[in-house]
């Protein structure tokens, strides 16, 4: 699903980001990116979601080299791929049900179909009855699982994440985190960055750790998947 | 497979349903059906918007529709002018007056002599009786003449020159020679004042098509600038739109729309103003035309007038809201 190869990432400012950069995620598996703070990690997925080309390198996603990819193809390529970001950045002058709407009237979907998908949505993440609410009046964790119900409404056959947990307290974060474990098992192949290791460690996922832009490590933690706390 | 939530959640809660549905296709095409949903619901909002900030709608529409409505008055004001011009088309004649002491034995002899002439078509006397009667009929001061003691008009004679011979511009030989004349008191040549009044109104149709153009543009530069706004104070949306695969002509859409219902609304204005116009000059405009004898009649704007107005209104939005994503909108790598 996500091919890098040898992928390096010079920043304008001179900035190297990434350096040489290999590594493959199939369908249906999840995988962490983790780091410390400016390991590279936010790159990684920004170069995953066509918000940037890298310098040198091949990156493949659902099958399409990026290489190839025309500046008008980008919006295509994206409908490909859901995002979950860190501040959740939904629309705060819709409700959570046009929020969640938004990818699939982009995609062009009928009123019905996206009042089902929209539903089935929301009901994933736990938050069907509150389809007419204003996203202001929802939670911090609330709006970020609005977040991922919108990121995956369209059944995106990537779905990257980007710090999704930095504003969550460790309890939600562990819920958010078994939340994205979930689509793995749909076939979606899922990558989230977090610089959160305890949390990484608990999931018993396949975890991609950069360090200064260079992949040091790409394990499984032996540890069996832990009991969220509750 | 239970997931605990949040106390905050508790309401929430329900065993997780969500089956695995068939792998769809959102990331694909747009259908022609949802992209007219997306046109009538862009169409919709784009309203909306506007009803939102009622303050900074109506300013932008008062001037735009002051802009649009300027050339139109001014047209107008031309239509109506070629139309009082037209009546005056018996005024090619040359009205020589002759001196007070002129006999009317004397004024005809002198029209003989005229006829004879070979760039002389015809000749009319009007004797000092029947140009007060006609005065009387016409001018509307029959009152005021009433107080005269004695006919103060002189005799005149309408000469009606030869049009081979009239020369295009400037006056035919003759007005100078009548001039000259011992028996003239004064020469009035209507078509010199006509050929001068077709000159201001060709002037005033050049200066109409100018600022036509000119306030087009301001119109223009009105609806772009608060497109251009309108998209500043939704630089977030546009770029999660963008973030989420949505395409140019989908993140323009709504801001067209925008363009489009600012032209109409303007246009719509601008016809207002010009009816408001009409009304409060129609009282004087009445009195101009019943001292023409209510020979010619003001009209204002027409149907197919009106409808060009408003048609070149929408255009001009919608070309300042194009101009304005076109040049705002980034459409590489949003944040
Ligand atoms: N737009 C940018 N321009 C220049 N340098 C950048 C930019 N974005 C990130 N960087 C630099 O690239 C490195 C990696 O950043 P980032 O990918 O954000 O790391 P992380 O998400 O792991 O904290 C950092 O040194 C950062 O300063
Ligand atoms: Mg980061």
């Amino acid at each position: 699903m996500i091919r890098f190869e040898q992928v390096s990432k010079k920043y304008a400012s001179g900035q190297e980001a990434l350096t040489d950069l290999s590594f493959e995620l199939a369908a249906g598996e999840m995988a962490f990116v983790a780091g410390h703070s400016g390991a590279g990690k936010s790159t990684l997925l920004r170069l995953v979601a066509l918000m940037d080309r890298p310098t040198r390198g091949q990156i493949t996603v659902n099958g399409q080299n990026f290489a190839k990819t025309k500046a008008r193809h980008v919006p295509r390529v994206r409908r490909g791929v859901g995002m979950v970001f860190q501040d959740h950045r939904l629309l705060m002058d819709r409700s959570v049900f046009d929020n969640v709407a938004l990818p699939l009237e982009i995609a062009g979907c009928t009123r019905e179909e996206i009042g089902k998908r929209v539903r089935a949505a929301l009901d994933k993440v736990g938050l069907l009855a509150r389809e007419a609410s204003a996203p202001v009046t929802l939670s911090t964790g609330e709006q970020q699982r609005v977040g991922i119900a919108r990121a995956i409404v369209g059944k995106p056959p990537v779905l990257i994440a980007d710090e999704p947990t930095g504003n969550l307290d460790p309890m939600l974060s562990a819920e958010i985190m078994k939340l994205f474990a979930e689509f793995e098992q749909v076939g979606t192949a899922v990558l989230v960055a977090s610089h959160d290791l305890n949390l990484i460690k608990r999931m018993g996922k396949r975890v991609l750790v950069l360090d200064h832009g260079k992949l040091i490590d790409d394990f499984r933690p032996a540890t069996a998947k832990a009991e969220v706390p509750a | 497979m239970n997931r605990r939530v949040a106390p905050a959640q508790i309401k929430a809660e329900k065993p997780v349903t969500a089956p695995p549905a068939p792998r769809a296709t959102a990331h694909e095409r747009p259908r022609v059906g949802a992209w007219r949903e997306h046109h009538s619901r862009s169409f919709r909002t784009s309203l909306q918007r506007l009803t939102a900030r009622p303050g900074a709608t109506a300013l932008t529409l008062l001037v735009m529709s002051l802009a649009l409505c300027l050339p139109f008055l001014l047209w107008l004001l031309l239509d109506n002018a070629r139309a009082l011009g037209g009546h005056l088309d018996d005024a090619r004649g040359i009205g020589v007056f002759l001196k007070p002491e002129v006999d009317s034995a004397a004024a005809k002899s002198l029209a003989e002599t005229l006829r004879q002439r070979a760039d002389v078509a015809d000749v009319v006397i009007k004797t000092p009786e029947e140009g007060l009667a006609e005065f009387r009929s016409q001018s509307g001061f029959a009152d005021a003449l009433k107080v005269l003691q004695s006919n103060p008009l002189p005799t005149v004679l309408i000469v009606t020159p030869k049009i081979a011979t009239a020369p295009t511009r400037g006056a035919p030989p003759i007005v100078d020679e009548l001039a000259r004349d011992k028996h003239v008191d004064q020469v009035q040549y209507d078509a010199l004042w006509r050929q001068r009044l077709d000159a201001i109104l060709a002037f005033t149709a050049r200066l109409a098509g100018v600022l036509a153009v000119l306030l087009g543009l301001a119109a223009l530069l009105v609806v772009g600038n608060t497109v251009r706004n309108d998209i500043a104070g939704r630089a977030e949306e546009i770029s999660v739109m963008q973030l989420l695969g949505a395409d140019r002509a989908f993140v323009r859409r709504p801001f067209l729309y925008t363009g489009l219902w600012y032209g109409a609304l303007a246009g719509l204005c601008a016809l207002i103003l010009i009816g408001v116009v009409e009304i409060a000059l129609s009282a004087p405009l009445g009195q101009l035309t019943s001292s023409y004898g209510g020979r010619f009649a003001i009209h204002g704007l027409s149907i197919v007038q009106a409808l060009a107005l408003l048609g070149a209104s929408i255009v001009l939005g919608w070309l300042g809201a194009w101009i304005a994503t076109t040049r705002q909108l980034s459409f590489g790598h949003p944040q």
